[in-house]
Parts: C-alpha cells; sequence; structure tokens
C-alpha cells in the first residue's frame, strides 16, 4: 500500500473515531436531566494489527465517569428520598459542548488531511495525462 | 567513413549488453498490479453494500470510493500511455 493510500486510511480512521466520540457526547447531552446517569468517557488509542502499529486511530472502550452526581431537591419527585434528594446525573453541559465542538475540530482536520491526500495522487497523475 | 560489419556487430552487442531486459520480472509485477486493483475495485464494492445496508461507516464508503477512483484513474491512464506508445510504433516509416 502506498504511503499516499496510507494517508487515507489513516485519516479515515481518525474521522471515525471523532464521530464515536460524537455520538457518546450526544448520548451525555441526551441524558443529562437522566436521574442515576454517569457521563460516559473514551479514550483513544493506536490500532496495532499483528503487533504493527499502524498509526490509524481506534476508541477504547467505553467508560462511566465515578464523579459526584448533582443532588436535585424535589420532594414530589418518585426517586426522592425522605429528605426529599435524588440523585441527577453528573453530565456538565458545558463540558459535554466543548468536547463535541473538539471532535468537529478534530474530524475538520482529518478530512483536510483525507483531500489533500487524494489532491496529491490525483496532482501526480495528471502529470502523466499531459 | 566505412563502417564493417564487425564493429557494428561489437556496437550493437554492447548496446544490448547494458541494459538487459527482464521481461518476465516486468510481468509479474504488472499482473500483481492488476490483482491488486481488482481486489480495490472489489473491497470498494462490497463497502458500498455494507454502507447501503447500515452496516459500515460513511467514512470507511468515502475511503473506498477515493481509493477506487485513483485506482481507475491510474489504470485508465497507463493505458492511454500504452496505446500511444504502441500506435507511435506503428506508425514509424520502415
Amino acid at each position: 500500500m502506498s504511503d499516499l493510500a496510507q494517508t487515507l486510511a489513516i485519516a479515515s480512521s481518525g474521522m471515525q473515531a471523532q464521530s464515536n466520540r460524537l455520538r457518546l457526547t450526544s448520548e451525555n447531552i441526551a441524558n443529562e436531566d437522566t436521574p442515576g446517569y454517569r457521563r460516559k468517557l473514551t479514550t483513544f488509542e493506536e490500532v496495532v494489527q499483528g503487533g504493527e502499529r499502524t498509526g490509524k486511530v481506534q476508541t477504547g472502550p467505553v467508560e462511566l465517569d465515578p464523579g459526584e452526581r448533582t443532588r436535585v431537591y424535589d420532594p414530589g419527585h418518585p426517586l426522592a428520598d425522605f429528605t426529599g434528594y435524588y440523585d441527577g446525573s453528573n453530565v456538565d453541559l458545558v463540558v459535554e459542548i466543548a468536547d463535541a465542538r473538539e471532535a468537529q475540530r478534530s474530524y475538520e482536520a482529518n478530512l483536510r488531511v483525507f483531500d489533500q491526500a487524494r489532491q496529491m495522487s490525483q496532482g501526480l497523475l495528471d502529470l502523466l495525462r499531459r | 567513413m566505412d563502417v564493417s560489419a564487425l564493429q557494428a556487430a561489437q556496437g550493437y552487442a554492447a548496446t544490448r549488453g547494458s541494459a538487459p531486459p527482464d521481461l518476465a520480472e516486468a510481468g509479474s509485477t504488472a499482473a500483481g498490479y492488476v490483482r491488486d486493483f481488482a481486489q480495490t475495485l472489489r473491497d470498494s464494492e462490497e463497502t458500498a453494500v455494507q454502507a447501503m445496508t447500515g452496516k459500515a461507516d460513511p467514512q470507511a464508503l468515502v475511503q473506498a470510493l477515493a481509493e477506487t477512483q485513483l485506482a481507475v484513474e491510474t489504470a485508465v491512464t497507463v493505458r492511454d500511455r500504452v496505446v500511444e506508445a504502441y500506435q507511435e510504433i506503428l506508425r514509424m516509416p520502415v
């Protein structure tokens, strides 16, 4: 596989990883008001194929944020205990929005690399065509 | 200037010896390229079907299509050059 074709594959894996991250972010945002919800986290890792590092990226296993959940005061809520509080989620909307924006920027960067590799191969071929 | 047959033969042998054509090797490389080309097309077709049925990601589809486009363009360009060279030989005044 040529370097440019490999670049295409690596940029594609980066886009894949970033869309996976955006999916988790959207799950967190959607569940912001779910009682007892813990926000989902993921890490990025390099793909190793047959003991060889390929340079591609993938998302690791999904982990749950062990952070403190917000205590919501609502005595009328079915989940509220005798003090009138229940466990909310530990999702912080600001963090999630920032995460989503970061995923977008990274996706765009990978897209640019993809397009550039494509243009470079195309330019090389155009040379032959006169 | 008088060129003897012996000199001509020696000159010819010297030219021929300088660049030995390895046709067998070139043939196997070309066959490898054709195999790669067919494999790229097959992979892309498979990815397209999977993307349409929701089993593959759009990124994989775009990557496969970009690879196929480059492969087909390479094949077409190389074919054009080969045909052109062949026609050039045919047009040679003998």
